[in-house]
This record gives structure tokens, C-alpha cells and sequence, in this order.
């Protein structure tokens, strides 16, 4: 397997698109349950946790870019190979492979199950999310060009439901807020770790990487994207803070969409039926990109066609599906892959970025030795 | 799907004709079975002999008998000789042939043969004759504001409105043939400097691929040398409107005229061009601003409200505020339908209404129009087929897709309500999401000769979109569209709108 990926010319995209690409893959069905996840771990100090998240965030993207920089225009498949050889190299992106085409599948279920709870409590599983895998692949048989115009789209069309996310504040109370910074430490860090499975996504870059036109620009637009969900996030949480008295904010599974419930139009009430409605907007480019940046792993790490690989993801994803009966499962499932993404996406890349540069740095002086000598 | 393949058959091999006159006069006979039509007139002089080959129903008898016999008679010192006679003849389109297959071509074009024996070629003179309507007023695109002339079905009439609309040195047409059988003339037409030759290319490309018997017109080639045929949506735009091709013309676009076709193809046209009319641009910038939101709004709204009432009555009515709940149950209280049948039934009955107002003539359709509208609309309420509330919404509706200025995206835009419609009544408001997010997805796909088809928004060109989603005042658009990505990039030096005079100067 080649390190580098070279791709045509007309599939590039300008570096500009990685902030709706990193912002659309990053807002997703953990919003919705966001402000509750972290308000049980850092009480109503959970905004700042939130904001210390994106901070790290930001962080590691900056590991993630570095390392990606020292290639020409390699993705995490290629450097895997670069860095620990074709066996172990292949298992890794293997693992990595599996861990998105699991994060494809959680998002795919999460979202069902909101659908299950809100709109249609007898709707079967099966039907919603045959229906969604079968979008997600005419999506991404369009290439990369068809997955980023989605995120890119997605993020125009449900830019609004941000501003509808301020109504509730003329009920809120802001004294919820007070003290700040009552917590410790410890539990402002433990509620910034609950946040990974919203901040989950980021470590897309290192697949759309080869595919971006201004590389150097990257990291920029990157920290802008990753800012924009930051704000995005914490202004939720402090909404939600505010919104709701304490015990009832731990008892909302789904703060986000049961705040939409009090938005009411002269010709419209019930905003959350909308909103939920809408919210597959939201998810459907994170599906598409995960089943994209999944696919391509199976294509390079199997040198089969991605079609296959998109095939073969998809309908395990489907298949999976019959198997998760219960909430409890779901909720089993899903800290377990917010587990995985934690190590995956946050740890990971900068143990690896580490690696890759001293890798480099190293060569580059036996290169100098060999110069000299 | 099959157009690109290629492929051409094994010519026959080039055959001169006799060169007795009689047996001249058998082969064409056989070659072109068209009984009286074809007409041969021999003249004799001192020996001499020399024929005139002709199909009459194409040619001007007048040319014929003025020009071409009158002086091939009055020349009486030279022989009939091949060059004599073309030395004679006071025409501009004259050939020299001798093969077979040639000569059956002319006469089949409309052009006469003449031959003196034993010579070794002869004389192929046009004189065609091709019988044409007059100019009038365009009919498929009403307008109130502008140039009112529109294309008709001779070519050479299309090229003459159309270089006097553009009197540009750069101004290319280059020949095409159309069809292996019907070989219909068509002509390219670009403004050299400005069309991106990558497109030009590929739009001859794709027409000179064509293996096709005949094509019935330009939007049908339209159809055949779009990318995806499977698409509801025109990929392509044909007008009647010579000043919109000019429009188009300036801003980059490559074009194609065909032969007995009203309608000019131009493109590469996104989607949003789709909802530009040019009274937008022939309005005053505001107007022609306040025009295009209408019509995106009316076009948003016509494939959204009849699904959305589905949606709610079916599955969500607690969107609906109680007073407004109080008076859609009223009105729906006699329905024994459930919604879906109910918007479905109406939507049915609009486009039996519009389709027998399109095909019967103006004066009747016109009566239709008021006698289905009112009174099927009024009597199906009154008969508790339908709410008052559904009959409101489907006609909103079915207004808002005619204000569409694009015929065949207008159409789209209807036939895509229905599925859309059904998802309603199937899933609520996720169906309508579900439909919603694959139409995103499907004109995402979409490709309008090589380029992308949801441009100026995405890929985004903020520039453009004071060309085809907004319009801009003049001064601000110095530049021609991006996407097209033309040679010269501006239309006029932009520095020179933005001076500003300071006051009392």
C-alpha cells in the first residue's frame, strides 16, 4: 500500500470546506444529550467543562496536523504503514477502521432511537434504518466531493435551529450559574472527558487529509470549525443550565430537544417535532463521512474497491441493528465506543504524532549523517 | 447511458456515376425513390447534351428558372463543359462532384445537379428553398419586460437574430452534424476569449459522439448529452429567447442551434439558473431581486406545504396550535379520506387541469381552466371529498411551481411533490427529512456538462451568488461568473464604477 494518496486533481477541495466538515461531523446526536452528560459530572459549573474540552480538542488537532505534515499527503491508513510496518501497521488502521464503522453504526441507532421516542414509539428499527444506510450510501458512491458538499449543506440548513436554541432563555433563570467555578478540578476534567463522544469526529482529518487543496491552510480552518462547535457546545450546556432546575436537568435525557418543546410560532407549537425532524440533517454527514473514511480504509487496507468496502460496512451496520434490542444495550454500546473514541481519537494521535516525529526527526539526521560522512 | 458508444459503419465504397444521361438519370431514380417529386429537364444544343437534376419540392423554381437555366442558355460561345457552366453560374454555394452517393446528398439537400454528357464531373448548385414561419412572439416564456422576439425553425434565421443580438468578433459558430440518418445542421455557438475552451470542448465532444439516427430538436439533444438521464431535474437549458442566449453568451456560456428547433441549448446551467427569467435582468436590480426570492420561496413552498399538511394531520397534530387545530377538524370533519388520499386526490385533479388546459387550444383551455378550478374545487368541498384548508395549500402550491420560468424545471418541481407527498403520509415529518436530504443528495451528484450543478452554493462561489441566487446592483458585478470560469474574467474595469463623486463636485 502506497503511503501517499494522490487523488485527481477535480476531487480536491479548498481548505476553506474543513470548517463545515469538522463542524458537521462534530455536532451530531451527542448534542442532544450533551448538556445532561456533563451536568452529572461537573454540576453547573458543566459549561466550562465543555469549553475545556474544546480546548483540548484543539490541542490535539494541532498534534494531528503536525504529524500529518510531515508526510507529502498521507492519510492515518498510509502512515500506519509508514510508521510500524505493513502487519502491524494494517492491524492498527484496521482497529481504526472498525472503531468509525462502529461510530457510523452508534449515530445510526442513536438517532433512531430519538426518532423511537419522540415521533414514532412503534416504528420498527429495521425500517428507519434501512432507510438511512440506503441515503448514506447514495451519498457516499458520490466520493468525497458528494460527502463534504452534505456536511457543507447540512451545516446552511440547520444553522437556524442554533438561533431557535435562544427562545428558552426568557424562561431560564441565570442564578443557576452561580457560583462559577464551585467545582474542583477533578470533576471539571471528568466532565470535559463525558463530552467525547459530541467532540468525537475530529479525527476525520486524518482521512480527508490527502484530499484538501491548501494543506498549509489547514490547521487553520480546522480551529476555526473545532471553535465554532466549542461555542456551539457550551452555549447549549449554558442554556440548558439555566433553562432547567437541577434535578430535572439530570432526569432529561435529551435537554437539547426537550428545550424545543417551549418554542411556539402563532401557526406552530411543539417545536420539537421539527427539530428532531431536522436533526437527521444534522447526522446524516457525520454517517456519510464515517462510512466514507471507514470504506476507504477497507479499500486500502483490503485493496478491494470502496464500493465493497461501503457494501460490506453498511450492511453489518444493518445487521448489527437487529441486535440492539433495549436502551440498556444502546447505552452500553454507546459508552463503550465513547471509551474507544477517547483513547482513539484524543490519546492516540498524539502518542502517534510523537512517534512520527521523532521518527523524523531521527532520519532526517541519519540522512545528514549519511551527507557528511 | 449508451450515447457515448461509438463506433462508426464500414462506408461503402465511393462509386462515380454514368456518364450517359440515361442511365444517369436510372441510378439516381433508384437511388432516391420519391416518384414525381424528383425532376429531371434535359436541354439539347447542337449535340449537346446537358441535364438538371432537382427534387421540386425543395427548390425555388423561380432561382431555378431566373438563375441557373436563363444562364446556362444565354451563354452561347463555350461548349457545355464542367467549368463553362460554373463560370456561368452568378451563385455563391456551387460544387463540382461526381460520385454517386454525393450527388443523391445535394439533390436530397435541395440543390440542383447539372450535368453535360461525358464531361467528368458535374455541378451541384444550392438553390433550396425551406419554407419558414414568421417571427413571433415567444410562447413557452411570457414576459412582460424586453425583447419580445423569439427563435424559429431555420437555422439560418436563429444565426441571423442571434449575431445581430451579438456583434462580437469572437463571436464562433462552429458546424456539427446532428444524427447519422437525418444529418440535421447545428451550429456551437460561443464568444471566443470568454467561453472556457474545456467546456466548449466537452460540449462538442458529447454532440460529435452522438450515434444517433435523428434527433427531434435541441431539447432533445439536451437529453442525450446530459450525464444523467435518470435525473428528473434538466441539466440543461433550452430557450426561445435569443437575448437570454445573448445574456448567456457574455457570461461564458457555450450554446447550440439546431436546425428545425425552436429552442436554443445553452449550458453549463446550475439549478439556480434555472429560476432566473430574464426580466430579472431587465428590471431595475431590487425589483429583479425581489422577483428571484419569490419565486425560490414559491418553488420551496409549492414542494413543501401540501407534504407538510400530510405530515401534521397525519402524524403530528399537536404542531398545530388548538385554535387553528379547532378549524382544520372542522373543515376536514367530513373527509372520510385520510390525508394522504385526500392531498394526493387534489394534486391529481390540479394536474389533469393543468394538462388539459395545455393541450386543448388557448380559448377552451381557458374555460377549463374556470370550470374545473371553481367548480370541481367548489363541488368537492361541498361533496366532503376534500378540506377548504387542502384546496388553499394544493393551490399555493400549484401556483408556486408555475412561477418557475423554466418550463421543464417547473415540471420537476411538480412530479417531485408526489413521492414526497407519499413519504409524508408514510413516515410524517421524517419522510419529508428523508426525501428532503435525498434530493440534497442527488443534486449534489448532479453535473451540468462538467460542472457541478448546485454552484454558486456549492462548491461556493460567494461572487456568484449576486449573479444567480441574489441580484446585485450593476456597479457590483464587473465580473462575469466564476463558474464559468471564462478567459475574461470582467466585464467592465470595477474601479471605475466605484468612483464617487465628492459632494457638490
Amino acid at each position: 500500500m502506497k503511503v501517499n494518496l494522490h487523488p485527481k486533481e477535480g476531487l480536491l477541495f479548498n481548505a476553506f470546506m474543513l470548517v463545515f466538515i469538522i463542524h458537521s461531523i462534530q455536532v451530531g446526536v451527542g448534542l442532544a444529550g450533551l448538556p445532561r452528560v456533563v451536568y452529572l459530572e461537573a454540576k453547573h459549573d458543566a459549561w466550562i467543562s465543555v469549553f475545556l474540552a474544546g480546548v483540548i480538542t484543539s490541542f490535539v488537532l494541532v498534534f494531528m496536523i503536525q504529524m500529518l505534515k510531515q508526510y507529502d499527503s498521507a492519510d492515518l491508513y498510509g502512515i500506519h504503514v509508514d510508521v510500524f510496518g505493513k502487519w502491524a501497521g494494517n492491524s492498527l488502521s484496521f482497529i481504526y477502521m472498525i472503531y468509525m464503522a462502529s461510530t457510523f453504526f452508534i449515530i445510526l441507532m442513536n438517532y433512531v432511537e430519538i426518532v423511537q421516542v419522540w415521533i414514532f414509539p412503534t416504528l420498527p428499527t429495521w425500517q428507519l434504518s434501512l432507510v438511512l444506510i440506503l441515503l448514506v450510501i447514495y451519498a457516499v458512491y458520490g466520493g468525497i466531493r458528494v460527502v463534504v458538499g452534505v456536511a457543507f449543506l447540512s451545516v446552511v440548513g440547520t444553522v437556524w435551529l442554533a438561533v431557535v436554541l435562544f427562545v428558552p432563555l426568557q424562561f431560564g433563570d441565570f442564578t443557576h450559574l452561580f457560583p462559577i467555578l464551585n467545582v474542583n478540578a477533578k470533576q471539571l476534567f471528568k466532565g470535559a472527558q463525558s463530552t467525547t463522544l459530541s467532540m468525537l469526529g475530529f479525527e476525520i482529518i486524518m482521512f480527508v487529509y490527502p484530499f484538501v487543496k491548501e494543506k498549509q491552510k489547514a490547521l487553520f480552518f480546522l480551529q476555526i470549525g473545532n471553535l465554532i462547535t466549542t461555542i456551539t457546545f457550551t452555549l447549549a450546556t449554558l442554556i440548558s443550565i439555566v433553562f432547567f432546575a437541577s434535578n430535572s436537568l439530570e432526569k432529561t435525557i435529551w435537554p437539547v430537544l426537550s428545550m424545543f418543546k417551549i418554542v411556539r410560532l402563532p401557526n406552530l407549537e411543539r417545536f420539537e417535532f421539527i427539530a428532531v425532524s431536522f436533526w437527521m440533517l444534522i447526522i446524516l454527514p457525520n454517517m456519510c463521512l464515517y462510512l466514507w473514511a471507514a470504506s476507504k480504509g477497507f479499500s486500502r487496507i483490503l485493496r478491494k474497491k470502496q464500493k465493497w468496502g461501503i457494501w460490506v460496512i453498511a450492511m453489518a451496520a444493518f445487521a448489527a441493528s437487529f441486535f440492539i434490542k433495549s436502551r440498556y444495550q444502546m447505552n452500553t454500546m454507546t459508552d463503550l465506543v465513547a471509551k474507544a473514541g477517547f483513547y482513539l481519537a484524543f490519546c492516540y494521535p498524539v502518542i502517534l504524532a510523537s512517534i512520527v516525529l521523532i521518527k523524523k526527526r531521527f532520519k532526517r539526521k541519519e540522512s545528514k549523517h549519511a551527507e557528511t560522512s | 447511458m449508451f450515447k457515448w458508444l461509438s463506433g462508426k459503419k464500414a462506408e461503402e465504397p465511393p462509386k462515380a456515376h454514368s456518364l450517359v444521361l440515361e442511365e444517369l438519370k436510372e441510378q439516381i431514380k433508384t437511388e432516391l425513390n420519391v416518384g414525381s417529386d424528383l425532376v429531371f429537364r434535359t436541354m439539347k444544343r447542337d449535340g449537346e447534351k446537358l441535364i438538371l437534376c432537382l427534387m421540386n419540392t425543395l427548390i425555388d423554381s423561380t432561382k431555378l428558372e431566373e438563375v441557373v437555366i436563363k444562364s446556362i442558355l444565354n451563354n452561347k460561345e463555350t461548349e457545355w463543359t464542367c467549368e463553362s457552366i460554373a463560370k456561368v453560374l452568378p451563385m455563391v454555394s456551387i460544387t463540382a462532384v461526381n460520385q454517386l452517393n454525393e450527388v443523391v446528398a445535394g439533390i436530397n439537400q435541395g440543390k440542383v445537379y447539372i450535368y453535360a454528357e461525358d464531361q467528368p464531373c458535374g455541378i451541384l448548385a444550392d438553390i433550396n428553398k425551406t419554407i419558414e414561419r414568421g417571427l413571433e412572439k415567444a410562447e413557452t416564456e411570457s414576459l412582460v419586460y424586453g425583447p419580445k422576439i423569439s427563435f424559429t425553425e431555420s437555422l439560418q434565421g436563429n444565426m441571423n437574430i442571434l449575431r445581430n443580438n451579438v456583434k462580437d468578433e469572437g463571436l464562433c459558430a462552429e458546424d456539427l452534424t446532428v444524427g447519422n440518418r437525418s444529418k440535421t445542421k447545428a451550429k456551437l455557438v460561443y464568444i471566443k476569449g470568454i467561453a472556457d475552451e474545456e467546456i466548449v470542448k466537452t460540449f462538442k465532444q458529447r454532440v460529435q459522439d452522438l450515434t444517433l439516427d435523428y434527433v427531434p430538436g435541441a431539447t432533445v439533444l439536451g437529453q442525450y448529452i446530459e450525464s444523467d438521464s435518470w435525473s428528473v431535474f434538466p441539466q440543461l437549458m433550452t430557450t426561445e429567447l435569443p437575448d437570454r442566449v445573448s445574456i448567456a453568451l457574455y457570461r461564458g456560456k457555450v450554446a447550440v442551434l439546431m436546425d428545425r428547433s425552436p429552442d436554443c441549448l445553452y449550458g453549463p446551467t446550475s439549478f439556480f439558473a434555472f429560476f432566473e427569467s430574464t426580466e430579472d435582468v431587465y428590471m431595475r436590480w431590487n425589483m429583479g431581486l425581489f422577483l428571484r426570492m419569490l419565486r425560490l420561496v414559491a418553488t420551496f413552498l409549492s414542494v413543501l406545504l401540501t407534504p407538510a399538511y400530510v405530515a401534521v394531520l397525519t402524524y403530528h397534530y399537536e404542531v398545530i396550535p388548538s385554535p387553528l387545530l379547532l378549524s382544520l377538524g372542522e373543515s376536514r370533519a367530513r373527509v372520510p379520506f385520510p390525508p394522504v388520499m385526500e392531498a394526493l386526490l387534489l394534486e391529481f385533479v390540479i394536474e389533469l387541469l393543468r394538462e388539459a388546459g395545455a393541450r386543448l387550444p388557448t380559448k377552451v383551455g381557458q374555460t377549463m381552466g374556470i370550470v374545473g378550478g371553481i367548480v370541481i374545487g367548489q363541488a368537492a368541498v361541498e361533496a366532503g371529498f376534500t378540506s377548504n384548508i387542502l384546496i388553499i395549500i394544493i393551490a399555493l402550491s400549484a401556483l408556486g411551481s408555475f412561477t418557475t420560468p423554466s418550463y421543464l424545471m417547473g415540471t420537476a418541481i411538480r412530479i417531485i411533490r408526489f413521492p414526497i407527498i407519499l413519504l409524508a403520509g408514510l413516515w410524517g415529518g421524517i419522510g419529508i427529512m428523508l426525501a428532503f436530504c435525498y434530493f440534497i443528495i442527488h443534486l449534489l451528484k448532479l453535473e451540468t456538462i462538467g460542472a457541478p450543478y448546485l454552484t454558486p452554493v456549492y462548491p461556493i462561489r460567494l461572487k456568484d451568488i449576486g449573479y444567480s441566487f441574489f441580484k446585485l446592483p450593476p456597479q457590483y458585478l464587473s465580473f462575469r461568473p466564476l463558474t464559468n470560469r471564462t478567459d475574461d474574467k470582467e466585464r467592465f474595469p470595477s474601479k471605475k464604477a466605484k468612483q464617487k463623486r465628492d459632494v457638490d463636485e
